[in-house]
């Protein structure tokens, strides 16, 4: 963003990329992140807070119902109004059909015809004002037809339902898939005969669990700007994939990549809420059309209903066959994601979820099927750790079950069924190290070690595992004429840190410190392509880049530094910003000295991005839908404990202490990845019990709001213990790390939900497991998994069945 | 009608013509380019546009602009005195209490009143105290830390 960096509006605030990063990955001294001062005193800008001048105000017409033909859409009223200055709809803009990701192309910018869904974009307003662009918004004249919405996974999957996409057989799609009808993608994780095995069991649990939809709620909403010269446009954006927002903006505007720039100043905050591709192409259109820089800033209403990032409600069928000795034999397995009203990347996680329901356990026989199922509801993606907590909330459940019908404690039972080293998962990767049984050891260890249960009280436990996504990503690095360094990387920081902390990596080789290091980042001009800050991936895959560009550095500090000091580069190290001859403390000369030599020649100056490493070896032979995570890569593995007291007069939880236990391969960097653990359990905590999105019959959200739809306050949250266990991975990223940023909210709700029947001696099967659910299931038995999607509160039907009258 | 708003922000005496709808966080953000000061939900709900009036923490996206005529106004852009950080931005700084940043300004806030009305607070009482404001990132548990150290350093400096 330096070189480039004329344009930038943020130059005299702190701009990202001038501060220096301090202190040291692995906690001995503060870590001090380099955004953290401009953070701390309000300097530093976010999307929302960039200003231009003429700047111009959007504004969306949602549709505001959930499936309806639109019959009339006529703008030409709105556009006299004052201070208008471009109202677009699909008519204005190339009229072709993408895919967020490309498994189905099956949306449009605008909606063409028909909206599926409460929160589609109908038409964009800019205006000079907030409130004139309201005013025009308001003034379209929209008629619309409604049809019927389809609400319910199992329906849509009826011969007679009526169809999200009537027209999906003529949807160019992803080679693996077969989308038809209301099915997006199907996808199985297959080995053995699952079948034969669970006819020969000792016992058979089968069970059913039911998830419902949740919000990532980034504090900061979506916003972005667009400022065009010439034919270039520079999107401001609050997103978390600054590339994919590029790609599709140039796709669905038929415009070059080159020409277009993204940039992130700094961003409030994701959670995988802003993956993914939103309204960069809206506004950049808008702009054009009105012919001055734009910005749309959301309300957090319109935050709840129109980014289609949600997590997926879920209907998970499970059938797991044991010996009497608790040994899992086989699993047999259904699992429909709701992915709303566009297929975006739902496809891929059904086959991530369904990864996820076999879990880090040997299980010789195995037979699962993930459906996407298309509905009239928002669409859902890839929110943090995409359909992991869901399914290990209840997986995990499902064990303690069977841990029950075998006689066995949970943590025991785990134990026995759990992978080792060597040991084989559920398409025959071979799994390294013993981080599924060292986390699981350390977290019961932990919580038993919290003194004696209360009244009231029980302990949890829930195991799981994530991947680690390894993928293209590039960086350079490069060192000034003082000595000084420089980090250039096309990484995103979401602000877990993991951008952040690069400087450590590249301090460690090349003998600096972090602090030596500025970052530039979050600039499509200027950065070497990345994946974004999704997946867990920036230390993972950047991290790995900027180690090989360091490394090229080095090289090159080594070889400048051989002819000054007269000896051999195999004698000479980095140390301290010096280079010198090993064992001859006075033969040095500083990285400066160098420095200042190679800017009258040779620049210190590399580039790094290394081929990704590969998938392990498996065998997926049996699988169909292939999507690329037939196997996981370097799995971070975790065990959660918790303490939880459960009131069962008002069902209400309260969660008293976690433990979280966690196998990341190697700490890099252990403030910052304190941070990522404290604040995913804290999450978690929130999707565990309180957090759920409420659909009305008609498939508008009625808990859109911070009023209705609660998170988690300070004093809500509990003691959080953070363990890390480390088993470096042979093929993962820097020092054999792993994931860090999407492990933590896997396990959490799936403990605290074996506590609750541990307290209750009752299941709930709904998520979130709300205190009127957990009242229902200890008063009546209803353990939610058949309940319709309606009320947070209780039915009438569990009223009386409780001998509660409803005056 | 527009009508004269004359106020002090961080220090500053500043006035604009404001009609009487706009709220407080408008008026900081648009007319003031205070920046620092954040909208999350617009709803009293979030606490990221936390700021001070007359040293009382209020949420400025509810808070007509008008009513703060002649008060004081104290954003997370006036906590710093010339180059040095408040205690609170530096315990908050060293000790992992900010990742995205977006919450930190209203967090500031809500922990400087309550410092400001209690020295020591226990535990409970800067998570009951921090209640109004919504962190999505750190689980709360480095800022609760932070506010214990910074409010240690402080007691310490008096």
């Amino acid at each position: 963003m330096t070189e480039g960096n004329a344009q930038h509006p943020d130059r005299d605030g702190s701009p990202p990329d001038q501060e220096p990063a301090t202190g040291s990955g692995d906690g001995s001294r503060p870590w001090i992140r380099a955004d953290g001062q401009a953070k701390a005193t309000g300097q530093a800008r976010y999307t929302a807070d960039l200003t231009f001048p003429g700047l111009a105000h959007a504004r969306l017409l949602l549709a505001g119902r959930a499936h309806a033909r639109i019959t009339r859409l006529d703008p030409t009223r709105a556009r006299t109004l004052p201070g208008v200055l471009a109202i677009l709809t699909q008519a204005d803009v190339p009229d072709l059909r993408y895919g967020s990701f490309d498994y189905v192309l099956d949306r449009t910018l605008f909606a063409r015809d028909v909206v599926r869904f409460e929160g589609e974009v109908v038409a964009a307003v800019a205006a000079l004002t907030p409130e004139q662009a309201a005013a025009a918004v308001a003034a379209i004249e929209v008629e619309y037809e409604d049809l019927p919405p389809i609400l319910d996974v199992e329906g849509a999957l009826r011969p007679e339902s009526p169809l999200v996409h009537p027209d999906i057989d003529g949807y160019a799609h992803d080679p693996n898939l077969d989308p038809s009808g209301n099915v997006a993608g199907r996808s199985t994780i297959v080995k053995g005969d699952a079948a034969a095995a669970l006819a020969g069991a000792a016992v058979v649990v089968r069970e059913r669990y039911v998830a419902d939809m949740a919000h990532p709620v980034p504090i900061e909403p979506h916003s972005v700007t667009a400022d065009w010269s010439g034919d270039r446009v520079t999107i401001y954006s609050s997103t978390q994939v600054p590339f994919t927002a590029r790609g599709k903006t140039a796709e669905v505007l038929q415009i070059p990549e080159h020409r277009i720039r993204v940039v992130v100043t700094h961003l409030g905050g994701g959670f995988g809420g802003k993956c993914d591709f939103h309204f960069e192409g809206h506004v950049a259109a808008l702009a054009r059309a009105a012919r001055r820089p734009v910005r749309l800033v959301l309300s957090r209403h319109e935050e709840f209903i129109a980014p289609d990032k949600v997590t997926h409600a879920m209907v998970v069928d499970l059938e797991t066959g044991v010996a009497e000795d608790g040994t899992i034999l086989a699993r047999r397995s259904r699992i429909l994601l709701d992915c709303g009203a566009y297929a975006s990347d739902t496809p891929v996680l059904g086959q991530i979820a369904a990864m996820m329901i076999a879990g880090p356990y040997r299980i010789p026989d195995v037979d699962i099927e993930a459906i996407s199922v298309y509905t009239n509801r928002t669409p859902a993606g890839s929110v943090r750790a995409p359909t992991g907590p869901q399914a290990c909330w209840a997986v995990e459940q499902h064990h303690d079950v069977l841990a029950t019908r075998v006689g066995l404690d949970p943590v025991e039972f785990r134990r026995r069924n759990l992978v080792h080293d060597g040991d084989e998962g559920p398409t025959r990767q071979r799994h390294e190290g013993d981080g599924a049984i060292d986390t699981l050891n350390a977290a019961a260890d932990r919580i038993r070690a919290d003194g004696p249960l209360g009244p009231g009280e029980a302990i949890g436990v829930a195991s799981g595992w994530w991947f680690s996504a390894p993928g293209a990503s590039g960086a350079f690095v490069r060192i000034e004429s003082d000595g000084s360094g420089r980090i250039v990387t096309g990484a995103q920081e979401n602000g877990t840190g993991a951008v952040m902390a690069l400087p450590i990596l590249a301090a460690e080789e090349l003998g600096m410190r972090p602090e030596d290091f500025a970052i530039t980042y979050q600039d499509t001009d200027t950065g070497p392509y990345d994946g974004g800050s999704s997946g867990s991936q920036t230390t993972f895959n950047n991290g790995r880049a900027v180690v090989e560009a360091a490394r090229e550095v080095r090289r090159q500090l080594l070889e400048l530094a051989s002819v000054q000091l007269e000896a051999s580069v195999a004698d000479l190290e980095l140390r301290d910003g010096h280079a010198g001859v090993v064992g001859s403390p006075d033969r040095r000369v500083s990285i400066a000295d160098l420095a200042s030599t190679a800017h009258d020649g040779a620049l210190l100056l590399a580039r790094g991005s290394g081929l990704p490493p590969e998938n392990p070896e498996h065998d997926a032979s049996a699988c169909v839908g292939r999507l690329g995570f037939e196997s996981f890569a370097s799995p971070t593995f975790f065990c959660h404990a918790v303490r939880v007291h459960v009131d069962p007069a008002t069902g209400i939880v309260r969660t008293r202490k976690v433990v979280a236990a966690t196998d990341v391969g190697r700490v890099l960097n252990a403030p910052g990845a304190t941070g990522q653990m404290t604040g995913g359990v804290v999450m978690a905590l929130g999707n565990a019990t309180m957090e759920g999105t409420v659909f009305g019959a008609d498939g508008r959200q009625r808990n859109a709001s911070l009023l209705d739809y609660k998170l988690l306050t300070t004093a809500d949250a509990p003691e959080i213990e953070v363990v890390f266990v480390e088993h470096p991975a042979s093929n993962g990223g820097p020092r054999g790390s792993k994931g860090v940023g999407e492990p933590p909210i896997v396990p959490t709700a799936a403990a605290v939900a074996n506590a609750i029947a541990s307290v209750t001696g009752t299941r709930v099967r709904r998520l979130p497991m709300t205190p009127e659910r957990v009242w229902r299931a200890v008063t009546t038995g209803d353990d939610g998994a058949t309940e319709a999607n309606a009320p947070f509160g209780p039915s009438e039907a569990a009223l009386a069945a409780a001998g509660i009258g409803r005056r | 009608m527009p009508e004269l708003l004359q106020l002090t922000v961080d220090g500053l005496p500043l006035s604009a013509m404001v009609d009487p709808g706009r709220t407080l966080l408008r008026v900081l953000r648009d007319d003031f380019g205070r920046t620092g000061t954040k909208e999350g939900c617009d709803d009293s709900e979030c606490g990221a546009c936390m700021v001070l009036v007359d040293g009382l923490p209020v949420n400025s996206c509810s808070y007509l602009a008008l009513q703060a005529a002649g008060r004081a106004i104290t954003t997370v852009e006036g906590l710093a005195r010339d180059e040095t950080l408040h205690p609170l931005q530096r315990a908050f700084l060293e000790g992992g209490g900010i990742q995205c940043g977006f919450c930190t300004p209203g967090m500031l806030i809500s922990a400087a009143a309550l410092l400001a009305r209690d020295p020591d607070p226990s535990e409970e009482a800067i998570r009951d105290g921090l209640a109004g404001n919504l962190c999505r990132c750190t689980g709360y548990q480095p800022i609760v830390q932070a506010v214990q150290r910074a409010a240690a350093e402080m007691r310490a400096a008096t």
